[in-house]
């Protein structure tokens, strides 16, 4: 195993940050150095939410690493919580500050009687471990903050691993949000794509719904908590994976999902197929490859290849989760060759080596997609060179029209005089 | 060596490049709302050298986060490795981790230079990293380097001048140096990386019989790194320590072209720009003497000048009288050389209050004024002005033009004043030389020839009264952020100040 390593995915602030960006009136500090601070604004800001991006930084020096630089991060909670006014404030310790000792849970603790936002604060240094983790042990910070139902009937359903930053995620969760009311599935919170207010009344919800796997530490936590259930159902690509996402959480919650909807969505998807089916049998066996988290990129692969009709030849899972193990050795592969967090290097290798025409991925896939000549489909976290106002939705049923004119007009589009092999 | 044998058009300038410049122009990085540590300072360097690699000491976060580019965010850092500290490295020390590191590295991307960068994390634990460059050097074969952020004090930007120090102390300088007689070196930022702009200068130094050593950052090598140890002069735009550093050690003298340091010498505000035909003619004589070639800089400079003087006599026709609205900070000479009158002085001292004190804020205040006044403009100057003094002023001063951002622009527009926006201007073409002056007549003239009255969409949003480029949120960030940075972070109310709206990314505010 190498010593070094070019990697796919982020430190624990980032992941940290992901969740609790995600609500809408939390603002997050980040107790850190000048670069922790530019590189977390910049991944929120290069998106199409840059009206919505509520980063701070508690302005940390070299001189707070010999003093403490907790006097500097309490002014920052101050200001944020009387400049900003948020409902809660989200306080991620990164790197430097953990390794000093900064206490900040303890100051979470003092400052709580003082502030109107509520305080959550956590360390997330960067050799503590991955964004993923972050993410789930940020999600898990949530379930003391929300309140217990006190016997009313539950109703609806929680969405848990939503990330707002994933591109066109907006659009998705439209989409979800739409299908799950066409049956009659009520939604009640998402983790995290809610106002806070919204998270702490989480504990309504009948069922915890775990998108791709992420979010399990926190759903069971909610279970233990308030002894509310969960399941995971795939990221809802395509036709199959949107009719299973539907009947997964219908089933559990002991309703068969409409099947007259489903005809409905069924025939829409149809139609968009014989508009373009000259296309659609063109790109029948293309070769491609994906990069992606483990809570996405497992369910784009199954559609391309069980749906389109197209040759996975890598999936680079870029940032496991919990199931990611599941997932791994699941029966019927739809891919050839499976990467697990692999060191980019080795990863562009294979990429060069597979063949693929069309590459989904991040941002940061933008050289090597060239470099092979392949189509780039900015698809997975973090994409940064792109934006999406349109709010059209790769997932659900009417994700399928924009994933699929996506991929074939990223091919028709192309100059074939400047394709080179 | 003859310029036009320097291969010196090697950038394909397409206009889609400086558009892809300006999309990002707006985005409040560079100390409006965020400042990059100096990871991307030091990746800046290690991507301007063509066949080095950064290896980054420190976790995952460090190089996965950092390949975002504050510097040119349309282009990503590509190869970030990093030697990935997990907690067990932060109690035990990952000095060996680091040396595996430079030679895994070594072996898997073949570079000539590795720079290897530390991090938060490693200058907290206190590896010996010096110590374990120097054992890894002898298990590689090429250059190693290390940068940890201390070699040059606050200069800034600090990761740019301290990577750049230790390519110079670590690898540049050392004895036997053959010399290339008579040389010099011209360096602009490794942010830039455009050789095109010193097209000019060099054909005029060439002229003068002074020798182009190398001029970098564009596609520059370690080996022409290397190489800037022949030269007999190293000629930078700002001051950059690890040119003194090679004056101290190597005997290569070096020559800043922006001109503080005379100008408080002699309160003689002329002598601050380098640019423009009367800055260059200075700069150019300065080398000349510099290189004991006066004799023959001479009639290059006056034979130059009076062409240069002609062909702008030309351009510059319809600008006569033109009134115009200019930021503080953009050279007057140039202005006074196309004939424009400059009617407003918009003084943003945000920004620099950051890195300048206050006497050095009002003394760049009373140099414009007093250049201004020897050039026959007599310009209000504006400190800091709302939206509503700004329009006010330019209505009453008749202002034709305002210098002005694209990304402010709409602001102007939509009250019927155009704009010039000159950031590609100054990103590509200013620079010592008779031709930028010709070259902003250009700008400048089809600026006039553009819609005067427009309906932007973005009028339909609001942006902050105080600081006009940002909505009411992104002005409370930017401020929340100069004031948690600031020696008065503990004060209840954070500072109060307005206008940030003309500020650009340049040496001189970053």
């Amino acid at each position: 195993m190498s010593t070094i390593y070019d990697p796919l995915f982020d430190c624990k602030m980032v992941g940290a940050l992901r969740a609790m960006h995600g609500i809408s009136d939390c603002i997050s500090i980040i107790h850190g150095r000048n670069g922790c601070h530019c590189g977390a604004l910049l991944l929120q800001t290069l998106g199409s939410e840059q009206n919505s991006v509520r980063v701070l930084t508690s302005g940390l020096k070299a001189s707070d690493e010999v003093y403490s630089g907790e006097e500097r991060l309490s002014s920052a909670i101050r200001l944020a919580d009387q400049i900003f006014g948020p409902k809660a404030i989200a306080v991620l310790n990164c790197s430097a500050p953990v390794i000093m000792g900064e206490d900040v849970e303890g100051l979470e603790l003092f400052l709580e009687d003082e502030t109107q936002s509520e305080l959550i604060a956590m360390d997330a240094g960067g050799p503590e471990g991955p964004a993923w983790l972050g993410y789930e042990e940020a999600l898990t910070k949530l379930v003391p903050r929300m309140r217990p139902n006190e016997g009313k009937p539950r109703e609806g359903i929680n969405l848990l691993g939503f990330k707002a930053d994933d591109f066109c995620s907006r659009g998705d969760l439209k989409e979800m949000k739409r299908i799950l009311r066409d049956q009659n599935l009520p939604l009640n919170s998402v983790l995290s794509g809610s106002s806070f207010e919204e998270v702490k009344q989480a504990p309504r919800a009948e069922l915890n719904v775990l998108l791709g796997g992420d979010g399990l530490d926190c759903a069971r936590a909610m279970e233990e908590e308030f002894d509310i259930p969960y399941i995971s159902v795939p990221y809802p690509y395509g036709l199959k994976n949107s009719v299973q996402f539907v009947e997964m959480i219908g089933g559990a919650l002991g309703m068969e999902a409409d099947p007259e909807v489903l005809e409905t969505e069924t025939e829409g998807v149809k139609e968009i197929v014989e508009r373009a089916h000259m296309f659609f049998q063109g790109i029948y066996s293309t070769p491609v490859a994906v990069i992606g988290e483990s809570g996405r990129a497992f369910d784009l692969a199954e559609f391309l290849s069980l749906e389109l009709g197209m040759d996975v030849k890598l999936l680079a899972i870029s940032s496991r989760n919990f199931a990611t193990g599941e997932k791994m050795t699941a029966k019927d592969a739809h891919y050839q060759k499976l990467m697990i967090e692999p060191d980019r290097w080795d990863m562009n290798r294979a990429l060069e080596a597979s063949g693929a025409a069309l590459i989904f991925g991040s941002s940061f896939e933008k050289r090597i997609a060239s470099k092979l000549q392949a189509s780039l489909l900015r698809v997975s976290y973090p994409v940064i060179d792109e934006i999406s106002l349109s709010d059209l939705p790769f997932a659900g049923f009417s994700g399928i029209a924009h994933l699929c004119e996506k991929i074939i007009n990223s091919i028709l589009t192309r100059n074939k005089d400047e394709v080179k092999a | 060596m003859n310029p036009e044998e320097l291969d010196l058009i090697s950038r394909d300038e397409a206009p889609i490049l400086d558009t892809m410049r300006r999309i990002y122009s707006a985005v409040p990085v560079h100390h409006l709302a965020a400042i990059h540590g100096k990871i991307v300072g030091a990746l800046a360097v290690a991507d301007a050298i063509v066949d080095a690699l950064p290896l980054i000491h420190g976790p995952v976060g460090c190089a996965f986060q950092r390949k975002l580019n504050p510097f040119n965010l349309s282009s990503t850092f590509y190869d970030t490795p990093c030697t990935n500290l997990n907690n067990v490295d932060v109690v035990y020390g990952a000095e060996e981790k680091l040396c595996r590191g430079i030679v895994e590295a070594y072996e898997r991307y073949s570079p000539r230079l590795i720079i290897v960068i530390t991090t938060c994390t490693t200058d907290l634990i206190g590896d010996d990293v010096e110590a374990v460059v120097e054992k890894a050097r002898e298990m590689v074969d090429c250059s190693v380097v290390y940068s940890t952020g201390d070699f040059v004090g606050r200069s800034r930007p600090v990761g740019i001048q301290d990577a750049l120090y230790a390519v110079a102390d670590q690898m540049i300088c050392r004895e036997d140096v053959e010399r290339n007689e008579g040389s010099v070196n011209l360096i602009n930022s490794p942010t830039q990386r455009n050789a095109l702009k010193f097209q000019e200068v060099a054909r005029l130094l060439t002229k003068m019989e002074i020798k182009i050593n190398k001029i970098c950052f564009d596609h520059t090598t370690t080996e022409d790194m290397m190489d800037l140890a022949r030269a007999d002069l190293n000629i930078t735009g700002y001051r950059m320590p690890w040119a003194e550093l090679m004056r101290d050690k190597m005997n290569v003298d070096c020559c800043k072209i922006t001109g503080w340091d005379r100008y408080n010498k002699e309160k003689d505000p002329e002598l601050i720009s380098p640019y423009g035909i009367g800055g260059s003619c200075r700069v150019l004589k300065e080398i000349g003497r510099i290189m004991g070639r006066e004799g023959e800089a001479e009639p290059v400079i006056k034979k130059n000048r009076t062409a240069a003087e002609a062909r702008l006599e030309a351009a510059s026709k319809e600008l006569q009288g033109v009134k115009v609205a200019v930021p503080v900070g953009f050279s007057l000479n140039l202005l006074k050389d196309i004939g424009v009158d400059v009617a407003a002085l918009i003084y943003r001292t945000q920004t620099l209050s950051h890195g300048l004190t206050e006497r050095a804020v009002r003394e760049i205040e009373r140099a414009n004024l007093s250049l201004a006044e020897l050039y026959g403009f007599h310009p209000e100057l504006l400190v800091n002005p709302t939206p509503d003094k700004e329009l006010k002023t330019f209505k009453k001063r008749q202002v034709d033009l305002v210098m002005a951002p694209a990304k402010i622009a709409h602001f102007y527009n939509r009250e019927g004043i155009r704009t010039v926006d000159v950031s590609d201007f100054t990103q590509t073409k200013l620079n010592v030389g008779f031709l930028p002056s010709i070259e902003l007549c250009r700008v400048f003239r089809e600026a006039l020839g553009k819609v005067r009255v427009r309906s932007p969409l973005l009028d339909l949003m609001e942006f902050d009264g105080g600081i006009s480029n940002l909505t009411p949120h992104w002005a409370r960030t930017a401020l929340s952020f100069h004031h948690l940075r600031s020696k008065n972070f503990r004060d209840g109310s954070y500072y109060n100040f307005q206008g940030l709206a003309g500020v650009e990314l340049n040496e001189h505010n970053i």
